[in-house]
């Protein structure tokens, strides 16, 4: 059954931003932005590769229609449009006089209130699970700049153990706006574990687990971040409760 | 314990539905300050693959999948895909009898992957028109099910992609699926598993 989870959490992630973009199209204005730099350029496509076929003058009015990483497409007054980067066109004034909003400004501080998906991978370090390799997929959701709430759903397998791990988290990033920046993570979560492919006698079965980290998150873009991270985590087990360690990698995009 | 789990996730998902219940009554009610929210952002698309996979110590086989790419920056995305073949008997089963039957027999992979656009470009398929592209390398992890095993997997690869259209991506790949198994020896030691393939992918 637990390989369908994998394939749910996927659709349902899948099926969010459908949601919202088809909320965004029924509004039929666009976003009118002034450009208050000497110039911006207007490429045939988002990316570095595209010709500059346009240079928007200053006090040029512009429509802006879509966002894919790093690029806004825009529409001139002349109605053609073309791809200008994030960094020129976010210092531009909206027609009300107040400076453009776009989300393109910092690090990790605008990203209160944006989901992100993301996965990680790592080994356990120490206790019964030692040597065993694991990964994750990640939903997290940051109502706040410097607070986050992530749900992971994972697998663990090593020569002689297979299992799944789900766990939802608290994460504390208190300088969220820094390109590299310390967090602090707890949680509690699930933890099933089989032997494979003989019976090996195992402490740990489907247990619960709190567990405690440490990681540092490196905002690669705007939009990516690699996380390291180092996690202890205390299993209650039938008898007593056994410790683990994992150290892990991941990466994050943010939407 | 149990109880307070499923608790917490039921109340996770009913703040989550309540969110999105209340998420476009939020948005008519914002001011031009905050407008940027309208902007149509493009950065999920979703395709379907298909190709051959040749599983390690076994036959090349047909293979299906699916496959969600997220653009992260200009460079760099984050990409889950999924696959899947029926496997036929290898020569050594022809010859022996086979070693495992029923639901054993169908590979299955999935793997969690980062992507960076090694070279960006146009692609000029014909005249006066240009289509964006890039040659990307990914490296990964996943599960490889195969045989009755569930292997960690390593997986390595290069493609290239093509925008057909606006919203209709073309991609092809090579990669390299690299896990322990001891399906046909009694010791475990290193495999790879290649695939190569071609997707077409609808980008939001």
């Amino acid at each position: 059954m637990r390989r369908w989870f994998f394939g749910v959490t996927l659709a349902l992630i899948a099926a969010a931003p459908l949601g919202a973009v088809a909320d965004e199209e029924g509004k039929a204005s666009y976003l009118q932005l002034e450009v208050i730099d000497p110039y911006v350029d207007v490429r045939s496509g988002p990316g570095r590769g595209y010709p500059i076929f346009y240079v928007i003058e200053q006090g040029e009015k512009v429509d802006v229609l879509t966002r894919r990483p790093g690029w806004y497409e825009v529409r001139m007054a002349s109605g053609r449009t073309g791809w200008s980067s994030a960094s020129q066109i976010s210092r531009t004034l909206q027609t009300t006089g107040e400076p453009a909003d776009l989300p393109s400004v910092s690090y990790g501080d605008y990203l209160a209130s944006h989901w992100r998906v993301g996965f990680n991978s790592g080994q356990f370090s120490s206790g019964e699970l030692q040597s065993s390799d694991t990964f994750s997929f990640l939903v997290g959701y940051r109502p706040l700049s410097w607070m986050g709430l992530e749900a992971e759903v994972g697998k663990v397998l090593g020569a002689e153990i297979k299992g799944e791990l789900y766990s939802v988290n608290v994460l504390i990033e208190p300088f969220s706006d820094w390109r590299v920046s310390p967090l602090l993570m707890v949680g509690r979560g699930n933890l099933s574990i089989d032997s494979q492919p003989k019976l090996v006698p195992l402490e740990i079965g489907d247990e619960d687990f709190n567990q405690y980290g440490l990681g540092l998150n490196y905002y690669i873009g705007r939009n990516f971040v690699l996380r390291g991270e180092y996690r202890w985590s205390e299993v209650d087990t039938d008898d007593n409760s056994e410790s683990l360690e994992v150290w892990k990698i991941g990466f994050s995009t943010f939407f | 314990m149990e109880n307070w789990i499923q608790h917490f996730l039921l109340k996770a998902g009913a703040t989550a539905l309540a969110g999105l219940l209340v998420t476009p009554v939020a948005l008519a009610q914002e001011t031009e300050s905050t407008s940027a929210h309208r902007i149509d952002s493009e950065v999920l698309d979703l395709g379907v693959t298909a190709g051959v996979v040749n599983i390690a110590d076994f036959n090349g086989e047909w293979a299906l999948g699916v496959s969600a790419t997220f653009q992260a920056t200009e460079n760099f995305f984050l990409q889950y895909n999924f696959l899947q073949a029926d496997s036929s008997p290898s020569a050594y089963e022809n010859n022996q009898g086979r070693l495992f039957e029923g639901s054993d027999r169908t590979f299955r992979h999935y793997d969690l992957l980062v992507g960076y656009k090694v070279f960006q470009g146009e692609l000029f398929a014909s005249e006066g028109r240009a289509r964006l592209s890039s040659l990307y390398a990914v490296g990964g992890v996943g599960e490889t099910r195969f045989g009755g095993e569930e292997n960690f997997t390593t997986t390595l690869g290069v493609g290239y992609e093509a925008a057909l259209t606006r919203d209709i991506l073309l991609r092809i790949d090579y990669r390299a699926h690299l896990y322990d198994s001891s399906l046909i020896a009694d010791e475990e030691r290193s495999v790879t598993s290649n695939q190569m393939s071609a997707g077409l992918s609808y980008l939001f």
